[in-house]
């Protein structure tokens, strides 16, 4: 079920300049031996997303498939890359097109309005009262859909880790830890999967309503 | 280029839940950064820890629980990137829903029964008829039409009760002479039907006596031929182990609040013990068992890939092990489900207790 979900999109994903044994090349070299059916690649690419977008650049998901296809490009003209294992690897890559689109951005002027209207959190002009509701609407419809489509475990764990707060919050973790038989430890992450699951449903959902 | 090492300190304090809440706000100074930044990479551990940590941010956020310097660079660094506030929404969404859901559901996460989906697809089409009454124009306009109706309702139904207690009143004031006749011969019908049935009783207490007596008689009898064997056939012998190689047996998912785990006999000379597990539905496509001693937690036995099987009712796993692993105590069948790609992931606990 995983591999065939995510070898779709990774096959939307990837650059149109990479040939498809290129890819493959890459997709293979982030595997390290062991077939994922394109989960490290998808892995690899949103943890390069999320650091671009903590550093407040205005295309985060741009710069990941830059970073993607040098380090592809590299592979392709060398063969292997021996330096770093391939997780060290893209993050050098990374750091590279994170300064260089930062040089960039000091250059032109039209960017550098971008990023200070990036980084003046009041200046961001905030949404209308009524867009907002009308999407929390659709969001909560849409919720309602997609947890309908989770194994009814995982829906119950996703409902009951993230209600509650402060000690009521802890209290909730521990209890269903040990309902499951689990360590807090994979609580959380199964618990993070599940969220991430659900919230990339209602973002489809949501976009196609 | 060379990556930044973490500060000696630093590594102590990777996963410390305030420093990676700097690091998501922006606060940490430039070289901790770094360093957290190629952690996000090359370290599973952190960059879990760190997921996990950016959505209990945004929870707390949602939530109203942060405050003074951590609100404001949450709103001043955080929100700032259009991804982040995007996040932001989808929590906004999902507290609201799950906050819903926890209280209309029954809370029962068993490492067994799961939720019934019907009433689960229930409960969510009564949870976005409430989200309807939760805008206030609309609250008010259900609740004035709900109270009309409930008023007109309930004036029918005292007109018509109304009618019909009149009716009954002025038919029994009419016909006084037509009843009592017919009450004289019900009264006696029924004086004759208490003779009957006294002397029914009377006989059906002479029957239990007989009864009672020959039960004793009988009792006697087999008292006298049983000790009349023991003098026949002197010592006896013992009966003859059943030793049989296999015992089977079927186990169903633990249930929340059942405080004793089911008992397993086992005769001595058995050498294999065959297990039937009903599972949950589930879509793994595969699954693994463990064999745990409840004491100590300890892993006794594991299968291999194990495949289900269709029965009436939903799907069965079916093993077997060796009955030597098993002594008079506690255990824990664990299930795992096993996806296409990636790690185990725990299902259900079947405990048993094992008596020999």
């Amino acid at each position: 079920m995983m591999s065939e979900s995510s070898t779709h999109k990774v096959e939307q994903k990837r650059d149109e300049t990479l040939t498809p044994r290129a890819f493959r090349r890459l997709l293979n070299w982030l595997d390290e031996g062991t077939d994922s059916g394109g989960h490290k690649y998808l892995e690899m690419r949103q943890r390069l997303v999320t650091y671009f977008d903590r550093k407040n650049c205005a295309m985060p998901d741009e710069l990941a498939d830059e970073t993607l296809n040098r380090v592809a490009r590299r592979l392709e003209e060398e063969g292997v890359i021996k330096s770093d294992a391939p997780a060290r690897y893209c993050y050098i890559v990374a750091r590279f097109v994170f300064m260089e689109h930062l040089r960039a951005s000091q250059k032109d002027a039209a960017l550098l309005d971008d990023v200070q209207r990036q980084t003046r959190g009041d200046n961001v002009v905030p949404s209308e009262a009524d867009e907002e509701k009308e999407i929390t609407e659709k969001m909560l419809n849409c919720l309602e859909q997609c947890t309908g489509k989770l194994e009814p475990l995982n829906r119950e764990i996703i409902t009951r880790y993230y209600v509650g707060k402060g000690q009521v919050k802890i209290e909730n973790r521990r209890a269903l830890a040990e309902e499951l038989g689990i360590t807090a430890n994979a609580l959380i992450i199964r618990a993070c999967r599940i969220r991430d699951k659900l919230e990339a449903c209602v973002r489809q959902c949501v976009g196609a309503g | 280029m060379a990556g930044v090492l973490p500060p000696p300190d630093m590594s102590k304090q990777l996963y410390d839940k305030e420093i990676i809440a700097q690091y998501l706000l922006g606060a940490l100074p430039g070289a901790e950064t770094e360093a957290l930044d190629e952690l996000s990479f090359t370290d599973e551990e952190f960059a879990n820890a760190l997921q996990a940590a950016e959505k209990d941010l945004v929870d707390a956020y949602v939530q109203g629980e942060l405050t003074g310097a951590e609100l404001e660079k949450f709103k001043s660094y955080y929100l700032t990137s259009p991804l982040r506030r995007e996040k932001v929404q989808f929590a906004r969404a999902f507290q609201v829903f799950a906050a819903g859901h926890a209280a209309t559901q029954v809370v029962e996460v068993r490492a067994g029964k799961p939720a019934e989906p019907a009433a689960r697809r229930k409960s969510a089409g009564w949870l976005s008829t409430l989200r309807d009454f939760a805008t206030p124009r609309r609250a008010l306009r259900w609740g004035a039409a709900f109270a009309a109706l409930a008023l007109l309702v309930a004036g029918a139904w005292l007109m018509f009760e109304n009618r019909r207690l009149r009716e009954r009143a002025s038919q029994t004031q009419t016909r006084p002479d037509v009843l009592t006749p017919r009450e004289q011969e019900l009264q006696k019908e029924l004086e004759g039907q208490r003779e009957a049935n006294a002397t029914t009783a009377g006989e059906l207490e002479r029957v239990r006596e007989e009864r009672a007596r020959l039960e004793q008689e009988l009792k006697v009898e087999r008292e006298k031929r049983l000790a009349e064997q023991q003098r026949a056939a002197g010592q006896q012998q013992p009966p003859a182990q059943s030793g049989a190689g296999i015992v089977s047996f079927i186990l169903a998912p633990q249930l929340r609040g059942v405080e004793q785990p089911p008992t397993v006999t086992i005769p001595t000379q058995t050498r294999y013990v065959a297990m039937q597990l009903r599972l949950e539905p589930n879509d793994y496509p595969a699954y693994q068992v463990s064999l745990l001693d409840q004491a100590g937690n300890q892993t006794l036995w594991r299968s291999g890939k194990l495949k289900a099987r269709a029965t009436g009712d939903g799907k069965a796993l079916g093993f077997s092990f060796r009955a030597g692993l098993l002594g008079p105590q506690t255990y824990v069948l664990r299930v795992y489900g096993v996806p296409a790609s990636g790690t185990p992931e725990v299902m259900s606990d079947y405990p048993f207790k094992v008596v020999k």
